[in-house]
This record gives C-alpha cells, structure tokens and sequence, in this order.
C-alpha cells in the first residue's frame, strides 16, 4: 500500500543523520520528538504500517542508502507497540508486517520485516513465519524469529519439518531444541544417525535441552563414536543432559551418564570430561 | 557450511609453512600432569597456546596475562576470517604458527593448553565454550559477551570442565590492593549493612558515545576477496558487507557489539564490582537516558541508572550526549555506615583473599582474579543498560534467573536465537 503524504510528512520528522552517517548530532528534544512520531504514525493503523513498508528500498552495492528515514521509523513503531497498555497495536503492527512476506518485495526487505517482527511479534504471526521456513533466503530469519517470539512457535516448527530440507532442516532443528521442544525428542534422537554433522550436532543439544531421559544409550553411542569437533559436541550434551537429570531429581539416569563419561574418557586430553563426570557421579551419591 | 575450513591454503588463503616439530617444541601441560595440583609442573613455564581473532587485539591478553604476570607462551596455532591477519600472525609470532579459517580447528587441537580469543564479542560466547568443552583455559577479550545468556552458558561450560577463565581488562587486581577498597569490599561482603545500602557509585565520562555510533547511510560494498564473511558475521544475521562493519568499527553495531557501554563497561564494572561484592549478582532495576535507538547502528545515550536490591546504586553517565545524571549525588560505602557494634564484628572478619594471576591459577586449578561469573556479571550491566535504552523503558531484573521481570520482549534480547549452525 503506497505511503500517504501524511505519512510520507511524518516520516521527514526524523532529523537527518549527520555528515559523518550516523545519530551523533541527534538532540535529546529531537530524540522525544521521535518517539512521539512512532505514536503520530500508529495513529494512521495499519494502513500506515504498509505504507512504511513501502517507502523501503533494497539496499544495493555501491547504492545510496534510500530509506533511512521510513527504516528507523519503522523501528521505532515496532518498539513503541511492544510498550505497556499497547498489546492491541502491537499485534496489529505485527499482522501487517507479517501480510507483506513471502510476496514480491525484495528479500532483503523481508528479512527487514521478520527482524522487526522477531520484535514486536507474538502467535499471531506465527503461521506466517512458518510458512517462510520454506523460502531458501528467509528460513534461518523465519525460524530465529520463532524461537524469539516462543509462543506457538514450537509447533509450526514442528509441521515445518517435513517440508524443509537442508539448512532450512537444521535451522528448524536448532530452533526446536532452542525452544526445548519435548514433541521433538523423537526428531532429536533420530537426527543422531544422519549424515550431516551439524545435524547429528543439533540432535545432541536437543536431547540435552529437553533432558530427555529415554535418550542417553543412544547420545552416548554416537559420542562415543564422534572425533575432533563433533566428539566435543556430544559429549557435552551428554554432560548437559546428565547435569539436567540430576538437577530433574533423576539420580540412577544422571549416574549411568556420568559414570559413562568417566570410565570412557581416559585418553589425557579428555582428563577435563572425566573429571567433570567424576564430580557429577559424586554428586549424585 | 563451514565444517571443512581445515588449516589454511593456498588456494582459498594461503597455508602457511607451518611445521609440527616446532609444535611440538613446548610440551603441553596435560602431557606432564600439569592438571593435577600435586602432579609435576611442564618443563618451563611456558603456555602452549591458541589464538582465534588476529586482528588489532590479538595478542595482547597473551602478553598482559601471561607475560607479564611472569610466565611465557608459545603460539602454536591462530585462527582468523581475514587472510591478511593470518599472515600477519605469522609474521609477528613465528612460522611455527599453523593457520586456520576456522576456530575450530584450534579447540580441536591436543597441543594447546590456552586459548586467547580476540575476535568481535558476537564470536566470544561460541569460541570460550568450545575452548571448555575441548579443555583448554582462556583468556577472552572484553566484552565477554554480546548478550547476557551467552554469560550465563560461558559459566556453565567453563565450571563444567573446571577451566581456568581470565576476562582481558584487570583493573580489579589494582583495586583490591587498595586499602580502602578493600574496606568497602569487606563492608558489603559482610552482609552488616543489611540491604540498606546507601551508596551511589557514578562512572562519570570515559564512554566514547559520539564516536561509538554506526552508519545508518554505509552503502553495501563487494565483500573483499581475503574477508570470509559468511564465517565473520556466524551466529549473527548476514548483512551486507560495508567495511565499517568488520575490523575496529563492529563496536558500533548490535550485530557485534553494544557501542560504548558494552566496549569500557568491562573495563570499569570489573574493578566496581569487585570492592562493591557484586561478582554473584546483578541490578534489579535499569533505567535509562538515551536516543530512540536504531534497529541496528548504536546511538548516543546520556546515562543508565542501574539499583541493586541492597540497595546501592550503579549510574553509568556519558558525559558526551544529553543531560548529566543529576538524580543522585555520588556517596562512598564506608565505616560510617555501620554501628559501632557492626565495625567490631567487622574487624573480625577475615580480610579478603588475594586475587591469582592467570599463570597462578592456571598451576593452582583455581578461579583467577578476571575468573567467568565475575567477567559475566560485569558485562551483564552493559547489557542490561544496553536492553533498556533499545526499548525506551526501565526494566526489572531477576539475577538469579537472569530474566527481566514480566517484559517478554526485553527478554528477547537476553537471548537472541543464532544463525544456524551456530548455538549456545
């Protein structure tokens, strides 16, 4: 939707950056005044939302930065919703910015959007978002900010699943153990077996982010089994879901870990796991 | 995607000719039993070591944690994005020195026994985990970190594995050796003064604001040949490249940094919190004075108001932009503040231990004086003022769960999700 020239006025409110490029001469009335101005554009709804969204320009190589001022008023926008008193708007802000995904608009400015939506977004926009973990260019934008927002996101992540491939998978993956999805303990431990590294990486932090305690034979087995990087992966994980149990009150599952960890790890560059399991299973007694 | 960065060559950067016998000309310490407070000490005291960052701090921790505080090291490996700073590792520490594209490679090597990290801070929290998690001690160029639950995972990885941590500012190890510090220090530690702690402590000046803000108008330009960008920008998003962004100016970016509060906050929390006993704990409230923050170019700011649930007050003023903090007037903690009963109990107590150097604590297997939680808890003021002034609003802290009190988009920005295939 094209800025009004309402809007369009609104927006040359924000002062012009210095000669240097940045907000160094920027006055602490002209500050207040900015803030104000996020209130004066909010006043305009949604409508003004699009119309900011349509004063921005796709930055490009050795191009003039075009939208300064409509990018940092968006910003402000963004933040002012996220204010007390202002959930209505907040949610409106954030279904307006979430309407201009996935269509024409040059990626750089969606991926604008989705970091202002990671923001001021709530469940309302989930179901958008994941819908952008299928586009190759917005899919690690789209799942941060899932995991940013948490409410909701765990299971659009989920349904995603089935349709992302690669990157896209494990960014969905990440963002599952980040949100300690315990529907996601069968997708963590099947993730141990597959071929990609950081895959396998993911599935072990999971398991130690949900404290998953059906899973050490199998964690412990692919850590066992790990060299260089991936070994000191998964043998924190396996510390990490050791520590959880034990914290969790699962006394005889942190045990069998830690007591893995200590009679496996003896090679002396591993002395520093095995001491560390050494503590654990003390602490268990 | 970065699985495959293996020591350098020449066709993506050049290989230098490292050599392993000069590798394994220091004996790393695990190799003698170094570990074990009993077991015997290496050859000589000499730090076989890593380095991941080789840009304009590199180094330096090296030199003023290990050199001199009277050991030695011997850089075995250096880990950058930029091949210029490879080859200028090499020319400075010697052809001994094996290169990498990928810190990684580092951590994994058997041979080290310390690494210094001196990249931008958005790489800190990533690179002192798997340094842990692969048993090496560290030392970490201030800001420990970009945000405050990155801290909080350096603390448990570093704990888990009993590793030795030394922050890169050491103004704590003056200030204890001050007699009154160390007054204040044991007043606060004593619990007499029994959360009613009037103080006001007031950081005046010494923040860059003016220079520490970025540029909102820096036209995207082709990413250099030498500059993997892709493994710069890691956990966080990929911009385009502007050459503002990478080298000495990252401080002036959210994706990296936290402008000026974030780079001399260390500096000056480290000694504060250390006379004040606030090495376990952090402000309950946050207040700020500043700009309206931009969505990602630092901005100017007046001041951060920070209280601690004793009582005492923190304030962080700029002295650059704005109005100068006027709410309170700086008031010292000292004698006068207790009782004539609670000045006998404190004679009583025990006077503060003496802070370890890094090469003490490293023979000991003991905390050094810059040790994590402390290097944590500093730094988690800067943000804290940092997350106050990016929202316009105060803020309430909970610092043992290390949340903010009933505002779900601040906490957004205690822990802000990773770019795939990075995590905490």
């Amino acid at each position: 939707m094209p800025a009004s020239e309402q809007l369009k006025a609104l927006v040359e409110q924000i002062p012009d950056h210095d000669k240097g490029g940045s907000y160094v001469s920027l006055t602490p009335e002209a500050g207040e005044a900015m803030r104000t101005l996020a209130a004066e554009i909010l006043k305009g709804g949604r409508e003004n939302v699009l119309g900011l969204v349509d004063l921005l320009v796709e930055p490009k190589i050795g191009e003039e930065v075009k939208d300064i001022k409509p990018h940092y008023a968006l910003h402000l926008v963004a933040v002012h919703v996220t204010g007390e008193g202002q959930e209505k708007a907040r949610a409106e802000v954030a279904l307006a910015l979430a309407s201009q995904l996935g269509g024409d608009r040059p990626k750089a400015i969606q991926k604008y959007l989705i970091q202002e939506i990671q923001l001021c977004g709530g469940k309302e926009v989930t179901e958008t978002l994941g819908k952008m973990l299928l586009d190759p260019d917005l899919y690690d934008d789209a799942a941060r900010a899932l995991a940013a927002i948490k409410e909701g996101a765990a299971d659009v992540l989920l349904a995603a699943l089935p349709n992302v491939k690669g990157r896209a998978r494990l960014s969905v993956i990440k963002k599952l153990a980040v949100l300690k999805c315990e529907k996601a303990a069968d997708v963590f431990k099947q993730a141990l077996a597959e071929q990609d590294l950081d895959i396998r990486i993911a599935g072990a932090w999971g398991i130690s982010r949900i404290a998953d305690a059906s899973a050490p034979e199998a964690l412990l087995k692919a850590a066992d089994g790990a060299r260089d990087w991936e070994r000191l992966n998964l043998s924190d994980a396996a510390m990490s879901l050791a520590d959880a149990l034990l914290a969790a009150g699962k006394k005889p599952e942190a045990a069998a870990i830690y007591a893995h960890m200590a009679t496996t790890r003896t090679d002396p560059t591993e002395k520093h796991i095995k001491q560390a399991a050494e503590r654990g299973l003390a602490a268990t007694k | 995607m970065t699985m495959d960065r293996g020591p350098v060559n020449r066709r993506g950067f050049l290989r230098g000719a490292a050599t392993a016998a000069a590798a394994l000309a220091v004996v790393p310490r695990h190799v003698v039993g170094a570990e074990s407070p009993t077991g015997p000490q290496p050859p000589s005291e000499v730090f076989a070591c890593g380095l991941i960052g080789c840009g304009g701090q590199a180094g330096e921790d090296l030199k003023s944690y290990i050199k001199d505080w009277g050991a030695d090291f011997k850089l075995l490996a250096a880990a950058d994005v930029h091949y210029g700073h490879l080859q200028n590792a090499k020319k400075r520490w010697g052809e001994q020195v094996e290169l990498y594209t990928d810190w990684r490679r580092v951590v994994e090597r058997k041979d080290i026994d310390v690494v210094s990290i001196a990249t931008p801070p958005h790489w800190h929290a990533l690179c002192c985990i798997g340094a842990a998690q692969a048993g090496k001690d560290i030392l970490c160029e201030k800001p420990m970190t970009k945000f405050i639950a990155e801290g909080r995972a350096v603390v448990t990885a570093v704990k888990r594995y009993g590793r030795v941590f030394q922050i890169g500012t050491s103004g704590r190890f003056g200030a204890c050796k001050s007699p009154h510090s160390r007054m204040i220090h044991k007043i606060m530690r004593s619990g007499l003064l029994k959360n009613n702690c009037q103080g006001v402590f007031i950081q005046r000046g010494g923040f860059p604001v003016k220079r520490y803000c970025g540029l909102v108008n820096a036209k995207p330009e082709p990413v250099p040949k030498e500059l993997d960008w892709d493994m710069y920008c890691g956990p966080a998003p990929v911009r385009p490249f502007h050459h503002d962004r990478f080298g000495w100016n990252h401080r002036f970016y959210w994706d990296y940094e936290g402008g000026a509060l974030a780079d001399f906050a260390q500096h000056y929390m480290d000694p504060f919190q250390w006379i004040y006993g606030k090495d376990d704990t952090s402000p309950v409230e946050v207040e700020t004075l500043a700009a309206p923050a931009h969505p990602e170019c630092c901005t100017p700011w007046a001041w951060a108001e920070l209280k601690y649930a004793d009582g005492l007050t923190l304030v962080l003023d700029g002295n650059e932009w704005g109005p100068r903090y006027d709410r309170k007037k700086e008031r010292r903690v000292d004698l006068s503040d207790l009782d004539a009963e609670s000045q006998e109990k404190l004679k009583a107590l025990p006077d503060p231990e003496p802070l370890l150097t890094f090469p003490e604590a490293v023979r000991q297997r003991k905390d050094s004086g810059g040790h994590v939680e402390a290097a944590h808890r500093a730094i988690t003021i800067a943000h804290l003022a940092n997350i106050s002034l990016r929202l316009g609003r105060k803020i309430k802290y909970d610092p043992v769960k290390e949340q903010v009190i009933g505002d779900d988009v601040a906490n957004r920005l205690v822990y802000q999700p990773m770019r795939e295939p990075w995590h905490l």
